[in-house]
């Protein structure tokens, strides 16, 4: 099992793991006339625990829909085991207190939301006054009362990831399996997202969510696992992955050019608008500073540089480092 | 009632709300309806013979858009749940995929039933604009339709578990044919007498003999359909619904859907 490290976890009494998978692993045929076998997820040990939020973060095609189609049984596991709310894998019983939003989902367009959430509440046996009072709470919480009689036909995918969300809250679930929830929507339905899941922890839910979307993980999760090619490659909390580099200072200078042979000491230089962006080595920090006063510049701050969860794939991964300026959080499309 | 059961009937109800809400149903119903009119043109050029072709017409009408709309609905049914997707929150829920499947059957089944109903209470609607009294036998004929059609629609899921829905339409309607001409594989040998009795004997054992669930020939003409016979079509029909839906059970309880 990768180091599984508890970090911001450590102080607390320790939590119970509400998905508990070990040795999880898949492949997938290839071909048609020569038929050979792709390897999807390898040997897969993972914890999701009790009340946390886990990201799980990999490039496109790295298993995160996979694992997630395995563990609330679309897909059925090669070897490994797995158990979800103490309940084995292929029981039924856990899935009472479990909700599931897959990746880009496709509803049915002929119904409305509402109906949509009655039908999802009768899987469940609720009573049908439960139903409708559930179903209308759910269309308030993800936003969509101006639609909740219209057919999704007629939504918009930011619109049908909202009800994909609302279906999987409908029994009020302990632990949420959600695959890109925040794929589809604009700036108001991502926050939105990211507000309902915050809120989702405030209740005491564990949230299990994959995402490629760097940003989100970095907002939203208390550990993210890292996923490659089909493997866990590390697990822990944000903190503990994205530990400061006290060896390298960013400093925030104006008033000077980024050509100034007095900026020959810094490791990086970058403009940012009417000012410039130094990473300075901690030990020439001082020389730095002093020489950008004397050149008639003003330092205007000075703190750790602080590795982004970005920073972290491109270099765990060997991609281009370029692109963390761009400060998008998101690699890959879907 | 049990918590499959209700289930199950929840995806029952879902798939009638979907057939219902599809055009293409509605259009079947209407050229159902306007064969049945034309039944009446055609009746008014037979001198005495007009109320049995407006039987004959009728119930044929009912029986091929019936059986149009046991494929293709029936091979969308799970094909385009597995395409799109939709069924795959379903199927995390404690729903099990045989409670799917089964809820699947009975919700066009029931559509089935109500089309049959409407479209039989148009041909007698339309006896009775004739001042023909209507005839209660009809239901000896509608009610083996009915059981042919849900033997259709077992048939149209277990092959779009397997397939596309274009190739699991092909393969339901050659089913539909070879079933209905299976008299024809029996009596092979009589015009092919070089082909081995084994072969013919098997073929005609895979193959469901739908000649055995039509009656309308019999009712147009007047003869009484014995209860006996009626009970031992509902037995033969039920054998193969029960050995179809579990063949396409099987294949759908393994399948991963990638």
């Amino acid at each position: 099992m990768p180091e599984l490290e508890r970090g911001a976890t450590d102080h607390e009494a320790p939590r119970e793991p509400v998905v508990l998978a070990k040795g999880l692993s898949k492949s997938y045929r290839t071909g048609h006339i020569i038929q050979g076998r792709r390897s999807a997820l390898v040997d897969l040990d993972l914890e999701v625990l009790r009340g946390e939020i886990l990201g799980y973060v990999g490039p496109n095609g790295s298993g995160k829909t996979t694992t997630l189609k395995l563990l609330v049984g679309l897909l059925r596991p090669d070897r490994g085991e797995a158990t979800i709310l103490g309940e084995p894998l292929a029981s039924r019983v856990w899935r009472s207190r479990a909700g599931y939003l897959p990746e880009n989902p496709y509803l049915y367009d002929y119904l409305t939301p509402t109906e949509y959430l009655d039908y999802a509440g009768r899987l469940f046996g609720m009573p049908r006054q439960k139903r409708r009072e559930r179903s209308r709470e759910l269309i308030a919480l993800v936003g969509l009362e101006r639609s909740a009689q219209l057919p999704m036909r007629r939504f918009s995918k930011g619109m049908l990831q909202r009800a994909g969300l609302a279906q999987a809250l409908v029994n009020d679930p302990e632990l949420l399996f959600l695959d890109e929830p925040m794929s589809g929507l604009d700036p108001i339905g991502r926050r939105l997202v990211r507000d309902l899941i915050l809120g989702l922890r405030k209740a005491g839910k564990t949230v299990f969510f994959s995402t490629h979307i760097l940003s989100d993980a970095e907002t939203l999760c208390d550990r993210v696992a890292v996923l490659r090619a089909g493997r866990l490659l590390k697990v822990g909390p944000l903190g503990e992955l994205l530990r400061l580099d006290v060896s390298h200072m960013e400093v925030l200078a104006s008033g000077i050019a980024t050509t100034a042979p007095e900026l020959a000491a810094a490791a990086r230089v970058e403009r940012v608008g009417d000012r410039l962006r130094l990473e300075v080595e901690e030990r020439s920090l001082g020389r730095v500073v002093t020489a950008i006063e004397a050149a008639g510049g003003r330092v205007l701050g000075v703190q750790p540089v602080r590795r982004t969860l970005e920073d972290y794939f491109f270099e765990e991964m060997g991609g281009a480092p370029g692109a963390s300026a761009a400060g998008a959080g998101a690699w890959g499309e879907g | 009632m049990g918590r499959g059961l209700s289930r199950t009937l929840a995806v029952a109800a879902n798939t009638f709300r979907e057939t219902v809400r599809e055009r293409v149903l509605y259009n079947l119903v209407f050229f159902a309806i306007l064969m049945t009119l034309a039944g009446l043109l055609l009746g008014q050029l037979s001198i005495r013979q007009d109320e049995k072709i407006l039987k004959d017409i009728g119930l044929a009408a009912m029986d091929l858009f019936g059986t149009l709309i046991a494929i293709f609905i029936g091979t969308g049914l799970v094909s385009k749940e597995i395409e799109r997707r939709s069924l795959y929150p379903l199927l995390a829920k404690p729903l099990s995929r045989g409670e799917f499947y089964l809820g699947k059957f009975v919700g066009l089944g029931f559509t089935l039933l109500v089309n049959l109903s409407v479209m039989l209470l148009g041909l007698l609607l339309t006896l009775a604009a004739t001042e023909r009294r209507p005839d209660p036998a009809m239901l000896t004929a509608v009610y083996p339709m009915l059981l042919g059609l849900l033997l259709v629609v077992a048939f149209a899921m277990l092959f779009s578990t397997l397939t596309s829905a274009t190739l699991a339409a092909v393969l339901t309607v050659g089913v539909v044919v070879v079933g209905r001409f299976a008299n024809v594989i029996r009596d092979m040998r009589e015009v092919a007498p070089n082909v081995p009795e084994a072969l013919v004997q098997t073929l005609f054992a895979v193959v469901p003999n739908f000649a055995n669930l039509d009656f309308k020939n019999k009712v147009a003409y007047g003869e009484a359909v014995p209860l006996g016979d009626l009970g031992w079509i509902t037995l033969y029909a039920a054998a193969w619904i029960v050995i179809v839906l579990a063949l396409g059970l099987a294949s759908f309880r393994t399948r991963d859907f990638r």
